[in-house]
């Protein structure tokens, strides 16, 4: 660990945390304060540090003119969908990878793991006439499918290394006692993995719900658009720039991510660190 | 209640085998520990028996029933884990319950055989608690519990007792006793200790790299072990061997610091003794039948005390048993006194020698 005795040594330490902190903190900051601006003090050559005039005039006009309402519920039903499904596919297959012996079993995983060693959009470049020949281009369930290979993997892999540390013994004991595999793993293995199964569903939700780049091509009616690429398209396009409703739009935007993070947190750091100690 | 027969009972995992051909009988209510150095095979075993693993080959029958590929749950077979195995989830009463629950058993009977089983093990009032609100004894008698309730035709154990601390563990193995002479079920434990072993069991099996060594009383495998591997694996502290060198005379053998006399008629020649600690004693230096050797170190245990000699012109080292007020001081030269009917006599393939010992026992 830190040496951290000399008072020296806590300076260049706290002053490099107060660096991060700085960059991580900075742009959240710059997105109330500006969502708090009136249109005339945000077009300041120099800006201000706190609005001068507080008003929630960006975000009345977001949640009543534009279709954020829309994005916001398209994005909510993409996300919880794909979510879901992940969660559930990656909860079998972790626990098969985890406790099964099999032909097969490891190549199998890797297989899937290197999925994720391409970049996302080169990756586009091969589903999108996947998405064509299957007539899923422009549709939620073709979106939905392409969550689902994004997130999957990684997701089956986190619930995989939690179900290895699941100790063997109980799985034993639950046998001895007459239950089948799949009562085993459904009424012992899954209620004692709340955790990293709300880990795996916190994560897979904000992969769909962060998307840009896939919905903006995958989706092209207005009225299945997400949020991401619905933000950028409404706010900020060739004819405006309306920064003050991009700021309040994206703190509305956020707000589920950010509450269902705090209600899920003590669960969420829980899954993350699972195993860490003993 | 149930007998329980194994016959030549294989099982390998890939190209391992770990057990070579395990002939055993566990007569209806015998209690029958398994004993061994670790990897031996024998929760490899008790894995079988208990239906978690499959068996390779060889026959596995109870009553008489062929039971081979038959689910564990309807084996009639209850098994208790080293770590106890307990659901976190659930609670005392739904960890006992939940067998009886699979398999259909009414609620008003569930609740009746929970909580009869529960008064028994003094753990009625934690009925309602989840397992990480108990203490490791109060777990181990929720996992006893469990077993228990399913009213099996055999009870396993795994080293129930080896995560309890040394009080503990001798008030769960009294229990366990208890559990024994009330219950009258069958029963097979595994245990690397050895105490357990000989202070529960009606009958010991010696387990080594997958074979049986020997069955018996555990008076009989301290009393008459079959081969050097017993001798040495039963009794604590272990048998001191000593190396036989040059005969002398008639029956008379060189070992360090002196010699020994063995008996005359032995089947074939012998190349090694054992004798317990508790069989040798310390006399003064050049008494008859006596060892030279010089004392080493001293552990006084209260009850016991033990002396280490290192015998003279040898690294060899002899454990002494010796009672607990005995005064022995460090470096004192000494006589070792080797009573010749205690003697364990090994042949060059570690067999046991019918000893004069074994003869003395068999005319008492």
């Amino acid at each position: 660990m830190f040496d951290l005795s000399s008072r020296q040594a806590k300076i260049v330490f706290f002053a490099a945390l107060a660096v991060i902190g700085f960059f991580l903190f900075f742009p959240l900051y710059w997105l109330v304060i500006s969502s708090l601006k009136a249109n005339a003090e945000l077009y300041r050559v120099v800006p201000t540090p706190f609005p001068t005039m507080p008003s929630l005039e960006h975000f009345v006009r977001a949640l009543t003119t534009g279709k954020l309402p829309m994005y916001l519920t398209n994005s909510l039903i993409t996300s919880t969908c794909s979510a879901s499904l992940v969660t559930l596919l990656a909860l079998y297959a972790g626990f098969s990878f985890a406790k099964y012996r099999y032909f097969g079993r490891q190549p199998v995983m890797l297989f899937m793991l290197s999925a994720q060693m391409f970049p996302f959009g080169l990756l586009l470049i091969s589903i999108y006439p996947m998405m064509s020949e299957l007539n899923l281009l422009d549709t939620r369930p073709g979106l939905i499918l392409s969550y689902i290979v994004f997130a999957l993997p990684v997701s089956t892999y986190m619930l995989y290394s939690y179900f290895s540390q699941v100790p063997d013994e109980l799985i034993d004991a639950a046998r001895a006692d007459g239950a089948s595999d799949l009562r085993i793993f459904h009424t012992i293995v899954i209620p004692i993995s709340i955790p990293p199964i709300v880990t795996v569903f916190l994560y897979s939700f904000m992969w769909s719900w962060n998307d840009l780049l896939y919905s903006m091509t995958l989706i092209v009616s207005d009225e299945k658009r997400t949020i991401g690429p619905g933000l950028l398209l409404t706010y900020l396009n060739e004819v405006n720039a309306d920064w003050g409703g991009a700021m309040a739009a994206s703190l509305v935007a956020s707000a589920p991510i950010v509450a269902a993070f705090m209600f899920l947190q003590r669960y969420f750091i829980q899954g993350v660190t699972a195993g860490a100690v003993k | 209640m149930a007998k329980l027969e194994l016959k030549d009972i294989r099982k390998s995992f890939g190209s391992a085998e770990v057990l070579k051909g395990i002939d055993l009988t566990v007569e209806d209510g015998e209690f029958v520990a398994f004993v061994g150095p670790s990897g031996c095979g024998k929760s490899t075993l008790l894995r079988l028996i208990c239906g978690l693993d499959e068996i390779t080959s060889g026959k596995m029958a109870i009553d008489g029933e062929l039971v081979n590929d038959v689910p564990p749950a309807k084996r009639g077979i209850a098994m208790v884990f080293q770590s106890y195995a307990l659901y976190p989830h659930m609670t005392v009463a739904e960890n006992m319950g939940y067998a009886l629950r699979l398999a259909g058993t009414p609620k008003q009977e569930i609740d009746a055989r929970v909580s009869q089983a529960a008064r028994k093990l003094r753990i009625d009032t934690y009925l309602d608690r989840k397992p990480r609100q108990l203490s490791g004894g109060q777990r181990q008698r929720v996992a006893i519990g469990r077993a228990i309730v399913r009213e099996p035709r055999i009870f396993l154990f795994d080293e129930p007792l080896s995560n309890l601390d040394a009080s503990l563990r001798v008030e769960m193995r009294i229990e366990i006793a208890r559990m024994k002479d009330t219950l009258g079920t069958t029963m097979v434990y595994v245990t690397h200790d050895q105490i357990e072993a000989m202070t529960l069991a009606d009958k010991i099996v010696v387990l080594n790299s997958g074979r049986v060594e020997q069955i018996g009383s555990p008076l009989d495998l301290y009393n008459k072990p079959v081969n050097r591997f017993v001798a040495g694996f039963i009794g604590s502290p272990r048998m001191n061997f000593l190396k036989l060198g040059a005969r002398k005379g008639e029956g008379g053998f060189a070992v360090p610091g002196g010699e020994v006399r063995l008996p005359r008629d032995l089947s074939s020649s012998p190349v090694e003794i054992g004798i317990r600690p508790e069989h040798v004693e310390l006399v003064g230096r050049g008494a008859p039948d006596s060892l030279a050797g010089i004392v080493t170190m001293t552990e006084h245990l209260g009850s016991d005390t033990y002396a280490y000699v290192a015998l003279e012109g040898s690294e060899e080292m002899v454990v002494v048993r010796l009672s607990g007020d005995r005064a022995v001081k460090r470096g004192e030269p000494i006589g070792v006194h080797v009573d010749p009917a205690m003697i364990h006599v090994f042949s060059a393939d570690g067999l046991s020698l019918a000893s004069a010992r074994a003869v003395a026992l068999e005319a008492a």
